[in-house]
């Protein structure tokens, strides 16, 4: 693709013509009331000076008669005044005035008169425009009095001859302009394309140049730096969900297989066969446990068809905190909770009881013995509900945070304790279903042991409760 | 009792026909929906274990159908596609359990066991075990004629052994029937709300009622 031509079909430069357009055409319109508010005007003067000079020997015709007329024409003609004089017969003979022979005939008794004329000042002829008035005095005689327009077409024609200037100037330097935005648009979109098709290519690595001006190209790079940076993050945790998924399924798979190995190469003993199929079994019951987790996940992500409906999830806290609370004290933990009333929620009940017990079967795993665990659930200013559950455990480090909502992602301090690491994951996925979100932040400790807060935000049921 | 099982993958179909035969039913099996719908319309089952997905015909349109047709023979849906919406619209078209695949041997049975025996459990008003008594009306339980304090929650956990009195009834039973729950929790939640429960009904008394059946659930029985 030659540039130039590239060029001539930017968007910018589309848009520059298009400037210059509208710069021609507001130049031509000021041209428009220029000229009739300055030329016009002028004329206007001109014509209300010429009738009131015309006026004024009229009525000296009529106090005076044709002697006066004919001695104030003479005398007004041989003065400096800017008006052209010729009295002249009912025929046309001309009696006094500045031509020898009258330019134009009248018409009528009072007419208001264009004309071009020639006078001879001895060799000189001087051409030129006049306007003026003409017409038949009482008895017959013309007299004609009329203005040279030289003048005024002098200040009109200069003021015209600016305005053109500027109109021209005017739509070249628009068009100038119109060139260099394109150009200068066109090198930054370019650069953008081109890291397109890098990263396309394969170069994953590769980014927008940011320039830091922070206009609206600047603002599309980041954007677009941001897409890819998402985009490679989703790819690593793709690549790692791969590896993790083929971790967690095969050492159990490895074990599962061992055990049946080892019944079968050992003499039949009913005690040790036994107890190998009863470990066989609960390895193979952990192995579906795992991928029902997987496809619950890949179900929740996939955002399909879920029923929504209104619920009230401070029932269903409630009932979770009861369900829970026996096995936490047999386990040497106090699990309590402090939930406000009628909070109600829209969206899949099974979904959300599911979530919140992830995160309290998750506190109460990470709590040591004699901890406690709380869940917290209000509706916050916003109007959003927050459900919070608080453990005194040894939480997790504010930089990991992050990973740890995602799919199977063990922190190292969780590696020791079972579970696929997908816990978490689907909470998060349920509250992204449920338009809210999961944030972990400091729990109920302090110190070494700052215990993790997990709360899951979700927006409250929106439509009005239905009539009781 | 007499059990049809419809069912088309043979392996499966073979494994559940063994277990069902070993535990005292006498099945019958059909290969496809629509087979399996003509042979439930001839009547004469006492349980009907439907696979989901069928050829022909697809196991819920032949719930749909049989209720339509006033077949009221329990049927226990088998499916692989276990998540609340799958289910619901599984108990809307008329079953009246569903059971997520893979499942244990001893879960189906259980389950089974509990349907025909659930059959007319409406019409219920007392239920007795023994000498424990509960009168559903008054929400009252009494053992040797003294009065037990039950929570709201211990009561239906009761009321749904005392139903199943005689029979096992698994974790994961209990779970969805007392609690409506539909996931596996991590740790030993149902052990400890048994334990609980046991601790009002037998502690003071001679006979235990409420019996631990190592891995699979819990039995109520005099």
């Amino acid at each position: 693709m030659r540039p130039s031509l590239a060029l001539l079909r930017t968007t910018t430069f589309r848009l520059a013509l298009a400037q210059a357009g509208l710069v021609l055409s507001l130049v031509l319109a000021l041209l428009a009331y220029v000229y009739f508010a300055t030329v016009g005007e002028l004329r206007r003067a001109s014509d209300a000076l010429a009738d009131q000079e015309y006026a004024l020997l009229e009525r000296a015709y009529a106090e005076g008669g044709i002697r006066r007329l004919d001695q104030e024409v003479v005398e007004r003609a041989a003065s400096d005044s800017p008006f052209l004089y010729v009295l002249a017969e009912n025929n046309g003979a001309v009696i006094a005035g500045d031509f020898q022979q009258l330019p134009v005939l009248p018409d009528n008794a009072s007419d208001r008169v264009d004309f071009n004329f020639e006078r001879a000042e001895g060799d000189d002829v001087t051409r030129g425009r006049a306007r003026g008035r003409i017409g038949r005095l009482l008895n017959g005689p013309i007299l004609l009095v009329a203005r040279d327009l030289n003048d005024a077409a002098g200040i009109s024609g200069r003021i015209t001859r600016v305005l053109w200037t500027i109109a021209v100037f005017g739509i070249i330097i628009s068009i100038a302009a119109g060139l260099i935005g394109a150009w200068f648009a066109a090198r930054r979109v370019e650069a953008l394309a081109n890291t397109a098709r890098d990263v396309m290519a394969g170069d994953m690595r590769r980014r927008a140049p940011v320039r830091g001006e922070g206009d609206e190209y600047d603002s599309l790079a980041e954007s677009l730096n941001a897409m890819l940076d998402r985009l490679e993050r989703l790819m690593h945790i793709s690549r790692t969900a791969g590896d993790a998924i083929a971790h967690d399924l095969r050492s159990p798979l490895t074990r599962f297989r061992y055990k049946l190995e080892a019944a079968l190469d050992t003499p039949p003993d009913t005690q040790a066969d036994r107890e190998a199929l009863r470990k066989a079994l609960e390895e193979a019951d952990g192995l579906l446990d795992t991928f029902a987790a997987i496809l619950k996940l890949a179900r929740v992500e996939a955002n399909a068809s879920w029923r929504f409906e209104r619920f009230d999830a401070s029932a269903i806290l409630q009932e979770l905190i009861e369900f829970y609370e026996p096995a936490a004290e047999e386990q040497g933990r106090t699990l309590s909770g402090a939930v406000e009333p009628n909070l109600v929620i829209r969206g899949e009940p099974g979904l959300f009881t599911q979530a919140v017990s992830n995160l309290i079967e998750n506190a109460l795993k990470y709590t040591h013995a004699g901890g406690r665990v709380e869940v917290l659930a209000s509706r916050r200013a916003d109007g959003l509900i927050e459900v919070r559950v608080m453990d005194d455990g040894p939480g997790i480090a504010p930089a990991d945070r992050d990973r740890a909502v995602e799919r199977f992602v063990r922190l190292e301090t969780a590696r020791s304790t079972p579970g696929a690491g997908l816990g978490l994951s689907l909470v998060a996925a349920v509250a992204r279903l449920h338009k809210g979100g999961l944030h972990l932040r400091d729990g109920l400790g302090d110190g070494e042991h700052r215990g993790l807060g997990a709360a899951l935000v979700l927006p409250a049921d929106a439509t009005p409760a239905a009539a009781h | 009792m007499r059990v049809l099982l419809v069912e088309d993958d043979p392996d499966m179909a073979e494994n559940v026909r063994a277990s069902l035969t070993a535990d005292g039913h006498v099945v019958d099996l059909a290969g496809d929906g629509e087979l399996g719908q003509s042979i439930a319309l001839e009547g004469g089952y006492d349980v009907i274990v439907l696979d989901r997905m069928l050829p022909k015909k697809h196991g819920v349109s032949v719930v749909k159908d049989l209720r339509e047709q006033g077949v009221s023979t329990p049927v226990l849906i088998l499916s692989a596609l276990h998540d609340e919406d799958h289910r619901v619209e599984g108990l809307n078209a008329g079953a009246n359990d569903y059971l997520g695949k893979p499942f244990s041997t001893r879960e189906l049975l259980a389950r089974v066991r509990a349907l025909w025996h659930g059959r007319d459990r409406a019409v219920q008003t007392k239920l007795s075990v023994g000498d424990l008594e509960m009168d559903l009306l008054a929400r009252t339980v009494k053992r040797s004629g003294k009065k037990l304090d039950l929570q709201p929650r211990e009561f239906r956990l009761l009321e749904y052994l005392m139903r199943n009195a005689g029979h096992t009834v698994t974790r994961k039973m209990l779970l969805e029937n007392v609690w409506d729950y539909h996931f596996d929790p991590q740790t030993n939640v149902i052990d400890v709300h048994i334990s609980r429960l046991r601790s009002k009904i037998d502690r003071e008394f001679g006979q235990s009622l409420l019996h631990t059946v190592r891995g699979s659930g819990y039995r109520l029985e005099a």
